[in-house]
């Protein structure tokens, strides 16, 4: 047995469990000791439940790592929207999580080249540890925030994304910062100029703000790389749920992607990935958001 | 003191060290759960379903969670037959395990193409025959769901290998003995049961289908238990060669549940995706089951309802 064998599925144990807006929870886990410290955009298949309702496991980006005397802490942003998550949410200090991970790829990231960072509501978990990840390489007015939801109540994290880098926050409804969607604000940031000679976009929310997002690139022509979500099985590749059209000639395979799910017909002309295996991250170019979002 | 109960089974000319393996089509290839157990412990591995050319299967959104089971439309995604004698079938070769592959086909033909290029791989043990895929020759009807159509189709696979031959059956049939018998008639080894019934949820706010445009899928999970041990039992009660009981096993409990009403072996499913070790899992409760009842075989538990 590899050493894979004994962190790949665990016990994880509830630190501290509080709301971080409204209907989202944040909740700080201690791992076992030899477990793998994940890279951003990540992921971990979590149990949600001692039954058989709920049944299956439910994935959660890395939100955060971070470092304590003598190991460190993963914490997990939850949005409560079912029963599954009515569980996890609920959870308290001292609790055992039964936790699969760290899963997936992550981010690839440019250290050199300005970043902005596209969330919207919970789809901001991932971008915070990637945002950190960054801090390091990046100065301040280089490291972009956008985050925002359909009103000013459903936004949250402001101070410790602004601690982060430039937040810009926007709201469907204009009730809080820039009024309409993410795509909007980014390219009147754009015109307006962004610091540094380039950018790349680094994104995770709703798949229509992604396929905008991706529409957007075409136009401008930025890199960007955006975090996909959907219903999992397993997380490890065995149920083949997640699977997401890929657009062949574009797709982005080695190093730390080396997308062993990927599979194509027989022509080449199409492939499917799995986004528990081969993504969760994808760049903007590979993704056939048409059929994605169809 | 005394030795370890023997669980061993035998299914057609196939010898397993315990009654306990995957189910296809939730295991992958196998090698995706190497990481979590040791394959060898297990009485088989059994993997997905293998076509004769690729499948990219259904369109994105393909499984919801249902009450106490999950419903998906995977479509049959697999690598083709060829890539997995290719990419997949070398990683068995280090391991021990008895080794079981699904065949599937839209066609009579295409099923009889798969078979006879496994039958040549001295690595593949035994084949489990699909039968709930789309007979595109009928109109898409499921060759499961008639008597005839299973007969004569697992006759003409039966004509290309000699290997162990299973025959997963559907639940959905006017009459599950009739389909067994027809199986059984025409070569086979033993019967695997269920398939997952198909199954629809909607979500009532966008109106959509949960499953997005495939709108329905096969379930599959705890929810599906009292139905398949119920087609099981029929079944091994219409037919004299082994049936697998599938459908829904999370424990050894659940498991000796099937042994009791008669199943040889059984398939364990969807909780592997709950729990990557379950099958070993059951497989150790079977042998803890024994050891507390004083029984020196699982025989003793197989068809012993009272």
């Amino acid at each position: 047995m590899t050493s894979s064998a004994i962190t790949a599925r665990a016990v994880f144990t509830v630190e501290a469990s509080e709301q971080a807006g409204r209907g989202v929870v944040r909740i700080g886990l201690v791992p076992p000791p030899a477990a793998v410290v994940p890279r951003p955009g990540q992921f971990y298949s979590v149990r949600c439940g001692a039954s058989t309702a709920p049944l299956l496991r439910r994935p959660f980006s890395v939100h955060r790592v971070r470092e304590v005397p003598g190991g460190w802490r993963l914490d997990l942003l939850v949005r409560i929207v079912g029963p599954g998550t009515r569980w996890l949410g609920s959870r308290a200090a001292g609790d055992r999580l039964d936790v699969i991970g760290p899963l997936g790829n992550g981010f690839d990231p440019d250290p050199e080249t300005t970043a902005v960072l596209v969330g919207r509501g919970i789809g901001i978990a991932p971008l915070y540890a990637l945002g950190e990840a960054l801090r390091g390489s990046l100065p301040r007015e280089r490291l972009l925030i956008l985050m925002g939801a359909r009103l000013k109540e459903r936004i949250f994290l402001r101070e410790e994304l602004s601690d982060l880098g430039v937040l810009h926050l926007y709201t469907d409804d204009g009730s809080e910062g820039f009024r309409g969607r993410a795509p909007d604000l980014l390219r009147r940031l754009a015109e307006d100029g962004v610091p540094g000679d380039r950018f790349a976009v680094y994104a995770c929310g709703p798949d229509r703000m992604l396929r905008e997002l991706a529409g957007l690139q075409a136009r401008l022509g930025f890199d960007g790389q955006a975090a996909l979500e959907d219903h999992m099985g397993c997380g490890f590749g065995a149920c083949l749920s997640c699977a997401v059209p890929l657009v062949p000639r574009s797709v982005r395979r080695g190093g730390p992607w080396p997308k062993p799910a990927l599979q194509y017909d027989e022509t080449g002309s199409a492939a499917h990935s799995l986004i528990c295996r081969d993504g969760p991250v994808y760049d903007l170019r590979e993704v056939d958001w048409d059929a994605w979002c169809a | 003191m005394p030795g370890a109960p023997d669980c061993s089974v035998r299914i057609g000319g196939l010898r397993l060290e315990n009654p306990v393996m995957p189910a296809s089509g939730t295991f992958g290839y196998g090698e995706e759960f190497a990481p979590f157990l040791d394959l060898n412990r297990l009485g088989a591995v059994v993997v997905k379903t293998l076509t004769r050319r690729p499948r990219l299967g259904s369109p994105p959104h393909r499984s919801t969670e249902v009450p106490s089971g999950m419903l998906a439309s995977i479509g049959l995604q697999n690598v083709g037959v060829e890539a997995f004698v290719r990419d997949k079938l070398p990683f068995f070769e280090g391991l021990s395990t008895k080794l079981i592959v699904s065949i599937g086909g839209e066609t009579v033909g295409e099923y009889r193409q798969v078979a006879e290029i496994l039958d040549r791989e001295g690595r593949v043990d035994a084949m489990e025959v699909n039968v709930s895929c789309p007979n595109v020759e009928r109109g898409g009807m499921h060759f499961g769901t008639d008597p005839f159509m299973v007969e004569s189709l697992v006759g003409q696979i039966r004509d290309r290998t000699r290997k162990p031959l299973m025959v997963k059956l559907a639940p959905m049939t006017s009459d599950i003995r009739a389909v067994a018998e027809a199986a059984q008639r025409a070569g086979a080894d033993a019967l695997s049961l269920i398939n997952g019934p198909p199954g629809m949820a909607v979500d009532v706010r966008s109106r959509r289908s949960r499953l997005g445009t495939s709108r329905s899928g096969g379930l599959a999970g705890p929810a599906v238990r009292p139905l398949a041990l119920h087609l099981v039992y029929q079944a091994v009660r219409a037919v004299d060669i082994p049936v697998v009981g599938i459908g829904g096993i999370s424990s050894a409990e659940d498991a000796l549940e099937f042994l009791i009403v008669g199943a040889t072996a059984v398939q364990v499913g969807t909780w592997s995706f709950v729990n990557p070790r379950i099958t070993l899992d059951v497989a150790e409760g079977l042998e803890a089951f024994l050891r507390e009842q004083g029984h020196e075989t699982i025989r003793a538990v197989i068809g012993s309802l009272r």
